[in-house]
Order: structure tokens, then C-alpha cells, then sequence
């Protein structure tokens, strides 16, 4: 069987994309024809020498913007020595180059006139203490030294994952806080499958909406928002196809129990350009609405899921009829007192069974030959996830 | 089926059989068989022409059970233990990592009692594909029974192979690869054989020891895949009640409360004591016991090679 090609291989002319820079922080960037891509002081680079390349290479910035694959270093081989710690002091002196010098490395750095290398060199050279330290500590200093100096970047595809974990990162209260693990659960619990129909309320700008078309193919996505149009703002990093696009349906809450006339508007005799275009747009926009609310009161969804600053029982008690029998409601948090009443509504409600309430856990740890532990820095909470099975209504 | 699912029961399906989340199975609708079980005894021919999310009486009226759609979360539930399986945080945090949806094509090695095969299966369905594969016959031969039973065989193709000795015998085809073996830095070379060279690939290798992680690790930066991160990762259910929480002026007063019997009543919800309801609160906090660990995910991508 030929593998299956369901994403692009390369970077695409307009795509958005992850870069990830050598501080292991990430950047989402619009790979746009003909423009230069700043990454501060990592340098800045020509969007056109990107397009057409892989993912997952790390590229050198060189001289004038150009880039060049660049072979990724693999695991250094510190090794356990007798050298401590024990003459070391806290001591600035200790680097012989003034403040002057190395600003005047860096620019030069950031010129492509000295490599990161070099760089790197001259501030270990000049370090007085540095001979001293342990081989695992002058490896972390060379590794701090790169983070800083390297003038690098890997890019990504604007996964599901990578843009959570972007966005968790940058701006957690524009995707309510949602970690990773805790998204991926939602997604598992909802049991989304490609052909799923999977009415949702997502108040995080449009992250599980992405999460939820990235697992459809032949199903749908109903978005009920607040507003007149929603505010899906992640859907534009998502990269989606435009056949996509036509999987997602939405409405507003304001059109929750619309009912709806037939489009009597006609065409005033010799209309103006101005007239047709608005005429057309109300056309469209009826069929649209119309095409929402059939959909809906059709009813039969295969999950609900919700993030919602509203009050969960509420959005819950609005949208329960509209879910098919044994199947998942589930409703995300980052706090838990929002769900403790939904939970307990859940439970005395007859038409759900299965009522779970989980809070999420992750650790990342650091990997090195003998240097293995947890990071020293990690995310305090990833949210909490209310599920519960819906029953058929006899 | 598991990875679609229906409105109507109908001779055939397989349904799961609910009594409690501790008590569930999953059957296959045949008409003149019943169900026994402590709650009673169903006919299946009752069951037919259900709507799966329907609650059915045992042939008494004393007890009932609710029948619904199979899905991998519930089969995860009720998969009988082979080998130790995969639970759902594991299972949902790999497959976001992996970047799994309809059309990827997965390996998976060993399929074990082929709990996160179902979800994996689910997931890439219907134009993508899971190729698992499992060195111990007997466990092979029954995961492969179960695919075939599950209607899974269009997605899941399974093979009875050691794969450390004989790698995965297909090369250039996986956009994600899937250790959990004993010894996964043995089948490194030949996860990179088997992803696809004009992409990028990723691997998750699921180990329960940190120096197993050592290893893999070390392998998997010896073999050129990069970005080797590694991660642990639960979900801890909470118990949700309702609890009194008076004022100390109740004390003062002289006015003892029975603590343990109103949280009796609170959670029988028959309220009968004399207490001012405006003094319960929903409190919440993790079960007792949890799962304080499964395995350690050491995730890591390899850039693409054909070029």
C-alpha cells in the first residue's frame, strides 16, 4: 500500500508555520513570497528560501538571508570527571571580555561576520572558571551559550499539538488555559472519527474547533458562538484545506431558536451593481442560516463538546437534545467549581450515565546520558474534563 | 462499530452492554441468545431495533442494563488484560503528539491485548491505515480474531512478527511509529527504515523504566532522530459531593452536628436533618487511590531522509 499523503511535505507559499529557535521557544510565522522573516536575535531569513523545503531540518542562517540544512548535533558525551565545584565562586569577573566586547560579538554575530561558534569560543576561552567546571556543567554552559547565540530554526507544521502547545505557551487565556493532554482526552473522549457530527462551543478561538476538523473527513463540525460571526482565530494557522472549510458550519446563540422565513426579497427592475452585490449577499447569508438551522434541529450530533465562559449547565440544558443516544458529552474547564454543578446536575439527570470528572496531569522530563530528571519548570494545571454518556430519549 | 458509529441496534451489532462503569461487556447481537448477568437476563432479539443508548429491562423487570455503541474508550475498559494495556491519557496524549487523523499511516509494535490499536484504528479510519504487529502467537492470533470481529480489518492489518529480529518488513510507508516492547532501542533502525523518507516521522517509544528510556534514547540519537523529548502522563478522576459546613456559632451554641449523617443524607439527596441548607457546599478531591504511573512517552521526530 503507497503511504497515504494527507499532509504537505514542505513548506507551501502562504502557509503558516511553526519555527522553532534554538532557545526551544517557538514563533508562528506566515511564510509569505518575496517577504524577509525576522527572528530577533536569532537572525532573520528570505521567506522564498524556505518554500519548498522540508519540515523537521534544522537550517542555518547565513550571510544576506539565505539558509543551509544544517547537520543537528546529537546528545554531547559528557563525561563523570573528578572536577567539582568546590573552588567556583559567583564571581562576574570571571569573564575576561567586557560588556562592550561581547555586544560587539553579538552584532557581529547577528551580521553573519562571526559564526555562533565563534561566538561561543571566545566567551568560553575568556571564562576563567570555566576549566574548572565539570564536564557536565561546561556542557550546560555551551548549551545556554547556543540557545542564546545559535543563529537556527526548525520548522514545524502547525499540528494540532504544535499549536497548542504554541499558543499554552504565549497565550493560555486565549485557548482557556487547555494543555496538550488534556485537549488530546477531549478529543479521545468525544470519540471523534471521520465522519463524525460534532456539535461544539468553543469560547478558546477556534483551538478545538481546529482539533475537531483536524479529525473529520466526511463528518461536520456545528460551532455555536457568541456574536454575529465567531471568533475561530486558530482556524487561520491550521493551514486547512479549503474543501475543510465547507465542514464547519456555525450559529450564532442568538439564532438558537430562529425560526425561519422563506427569502422574499427580490431584485429591484435595473439594478445597480451596488443593489445585486447586496441582494446576493442576502441571499447568501439566508441559505447559510438556513442550511445552520436545518442542521441543527436535525439534531443526532455524535458529541457535544463545550469550553465555554458561560455557565456549563446552562450551555448544557440548551444543546442536550440536539445529541444522539450513547453518545459523548464532554466539557472542558481549566477550573473545576464551574463543573462540580454540572456534575452533579449530570448525575441526577436520566439521560446520562457514566458521569466522569478528571483533572489532568503531565510532566516533561529532561533526557541526557546520566543527567535524566524532571524539568525543573512545568506547567501547574492543564485544565479538568467533565464527560458523561448520553442516553437515547425514549 | 468501533470506528463509526450507528442509530439503531440491528442483528449482528456489537453493543456494550452497561450496567456501571465497573460492569460493562461487549456483545454481538444474535437473536435467541441472552445475556446473563448479575442484573438479569436480556434476550437479544429485545435488543433489536433499539436505539443504542436505550436502557433494557431483564426478562424479570427487577434489574436493567443500558446498551451502547462500542467505541475504543469503552473497549479500553472492558479489553480483557493480555499484557498490561494502554490507558486513555496515554493513549490521547501520543496519538495529538503522533499528529494522528483520517489518512496517517501508523505502526504499532506490540499490539499487546490491542486496546490503543482500536483507538489508533478509529482515529486513521477509513484512508489511513495500522499496521501492528505482535511476537507472541497466541496473542496475535486473538487480537487478529478481535479486528475481524470488530470490523476493523479494512484499517488494521496485524501480523504475528518479531520485529527486533525481522524489523517491520515494509520500508518508506509510516508516518508514525509506535514502540512499546521490552526492548524498543532494538527496533529503532528499523522504525526508521519504516517511516517515510520524504516527510517528517515521528516515534513514541512507551516504556515503563527510566533506564529503558536511557537506552531508547540514546538509540534514537545515534539512528539521527531529533527533538527527543519525553513525557509522563495521567488523569486523576474526582469524586464530586455535596458536605455540610456550619458555622461555628453552631458549636458555640451547644448544638452538636452528626457530620458523618448529614453526609449520609446529602448523599442519598433524602435531606431529612434540620440543618440550614445555605451551610452545604460541592467539594471535590481526587480519589483515594489514583494510577501513579504507566509508562514514560520518549517522543522524538526524524527529519526527512531523502533529501
Amino acid at each position: 500500500m503507497d503511504a497515504m499523503k494527507v499532509d504537505p511535505v514542505v513548506v507551501r507559499a502562504g502557509d503558516h508555520i511553526v519555527i522553532r529557535m534554538p532557545s526551544t521557544n517557538s514563533k508562528i510565522v506566515c511564510v509569505k513570497p518575496n517577504t524577509t522573516i525576522g527572528l530577533g536575535k536569532f537572525g532573520s531569513f528570505q521567506a522564498n528560501a524556505l518554500i519548498g523545503q522540508p519540515f523537521g531540518h534544522t537550517f542555518e542562517i547565513l550571510k544576506g538571508g539565505e539558509i543551509r540544512p544544517l547537520e543537528q548535533k546529537g546528545f554531547d558525551d559528557a563525561e563523570l570527571t573528578s572536577a567539582n565545584n568546590q573552588n567556583i565562586n559567583d564571581d562576574p569577573q570571571s569573564q575576561k571580555l567586557t560588556f562592550a566586547e561581547i555586544e560587539e560579538l553579538k552584532a557581529k554575530g547577528l551580521a553573519g561576520d562571526v559564526t555562533a561558534q565563534e561566538i561561543i569560543g571566545s566567551l568560553t576561552e575568556n571564562n576563567q572558571t570555566f576549566a574548572q567546571k565539570t564536564e557536565y556543567s561546561k556542557s550546560k554552559y555551551i548549551q545556554r551559550k547556543q540557545r542564546k547565540f545559535m543563529k537556527s530554526f526548525v520548522p514545524l507544521e502547525t499540528t494540532v499539538y504544535n499549536l497548542n502547545d504554541f499558543f499554552f505557551e504565549v497565550n493560555p487565556g486565549k485557548i482557556r488555559g487547555i494543555r496538550v493532554d488534556t485537549l488530546s482526552q477531549v478529543m479521545s473522549l468525544a470519540n471523534v472519527y471521520s465522519q463524525a457530527r460534532v456539535l461544539v462551543v468553543d469560547d478558546g478561538q477556534g483551538l478545538l474547533v481546529s482539533a475537531l476538523l483536524s479529525r473529520i473527513q466526511d463528518g461536520l463540525v456545528f460551532g455555536v458562538h457568541e456574536g454575529d460571526v465567531p471568533n475561530y482565530d486558530i482556524l487561520r494557522y491550521a493551514n486547512l484545506p479549503l474543501d475543510m472549510r465547507d465542514r464547519l458550519l456555525t450559529l450564532p446563540w442568538t439564532k438558537l431558536h430562529h425560526q425561519m422565513h422563506p427569502f422574499t426579497e427580490v431584485l429591484p427592475d435595473n439594478p445597480s451593481e451596488n443593489d445585486r452585490n447586496g441582494f446576493e449577499r442576502r441571499q447568501r447569508g439566508h441559505a447559510k442560516l438556513a442550511k445552520s438551522i436545518d442542521t441543527l434541529n436535525g439534531g443526532e450530533f455524535d458529541a457535544l463538546v463545550i469550553s465555554t465562559n458561560y455557565s456549563p449547565v446552562s450551555v448544557i440544558n440548551k444543546l442536550e437534545p440536539y445529541l444522539g443516544g450513547s453518545r459523548m458529552l464532554v466539557v472542558y474547564d481549566p477550573c473545576k467549581e464551574p463543573l462540580l454543578e454540572a456534575y452533579t446536575m449530570l448525575r441526577q439527570s436520566p439521560a446520562f450515565i457514566n458521569v466522569q470528572l478528571t483533572e489532568s496531569w503531565l510532566r516533561e522530563y529532561q533526557v541526557l546520558p546520566n543527567r535524566t530528571h524532571p524539568l525543573m519548570s512545568t506547567s501547574g494545571s492543564g485544565g479538568f474534563i467533565l464527560s458523561a454518556i448520553h442516553l437515547a430519549s425514549s | 462499530m468501533f470506528h463509526e458509529y450507528k442509530k439503531v441496534i440491528e442483528e449482528g451489532d456489537l453493543v456494550v452492554a452497561y450496567a456501571t462503569p465497573e460492569s460493562m461487556s461487549v456483545i454481538k447481537v444474535s437473536s435467541g441468545e441472552i445475556l446473563n448477568n448479575r442484573y438479569g437476563n436480556f434476550w437479544h432479539s429485545k435488543m433489536i431495533g433499539l436505539k443504542f443508548g436505550s436502557k433494557i429491562q431483564s426478562q424479570t423487570g427487577t434489574g436493567f442494563i443500558h446498551l451502547l455503541s462500542p467505541t475504543p474508550a469503552l473497549w479500553t475498559q472492558v479489553v480483557p488484560h493480555r499484557t498490561q494495556i494502554l490507558y486513555l491519557p496515554d493513549i490521547s496524549f501520543i496519538s495529538l503528539y503522533l499528529d494522528l487523523k483520517p489518512g496517517k499511516v501508523v505502526i504499532e509494535s506490540g499490539t499487546g491485548s490491542g486496546s490503543f490499536s482500536h483507538s489508533i484504528a478509529r482515529t486513521v479510519a477509513p484512508t489511513g491505515h495500522l499496521f501492528t504487529f505482535e511476537y507472541h502467537e497466541l496473542r496475535a492470533q486473538t487480537a487478529k480474531q478481535e479486528f475481524a470481529q470488530h470490523n476493523l480489518t479494512d484499517v488494521v492489518t496485524i501480523e504475528h512478527r518479531d520485529v527486533i529480529s525481522n524489523g517491520f518488513g515494509r520500508n518508506n510507508i509510516a508516518d508514525a511509529v509506535f514502540l512499546d516492547l521490552p526492548a524498543p532501542w532494538d527496533a529503532v533502525a528499523a522504525a526508521k527504515q519504516a517511516l517515510r523518507a520524504d516527510t517528517i516521522g515521528r516515534i513514541c517509544c512507551f516504556s515503563p523504566c527510566i533506564e529503558q528510556v536511557q537506552r531508547t534514547a540514546l538509540a534514537l540519537n545515534e539512528h539521527g532522530f531529533t527533538d527527543i523529548r519525553m513525557f509522563e502522563c495521567l488523569a486523576k478522576n474526582h469524586e464530586v459531593r455535596s458536605v455540610p459546613l456550619p458555622n461555628i456559632d453552631e458549636a458555640i451554641s451547644g448544638n452538636k452536628i452528626n457530620f458523618k449523617a448529614i453526609a449520609n443524607e446529602l448523599k442519598s439527596k433524602k435531606r431529612k436533618m434540620d440543618i440550614d441548607t445555605d451551610q452545604d457546599i460541592l467539594v471535590s478531591k481526587p480519589l483515594d487511590q489514583v494510577r501513579g504511573h504507566t509508562s514514560y512517552l520518549t517522543f522524538a521526530i526524524l527529519a526527512p531522509t531523502d533529501n
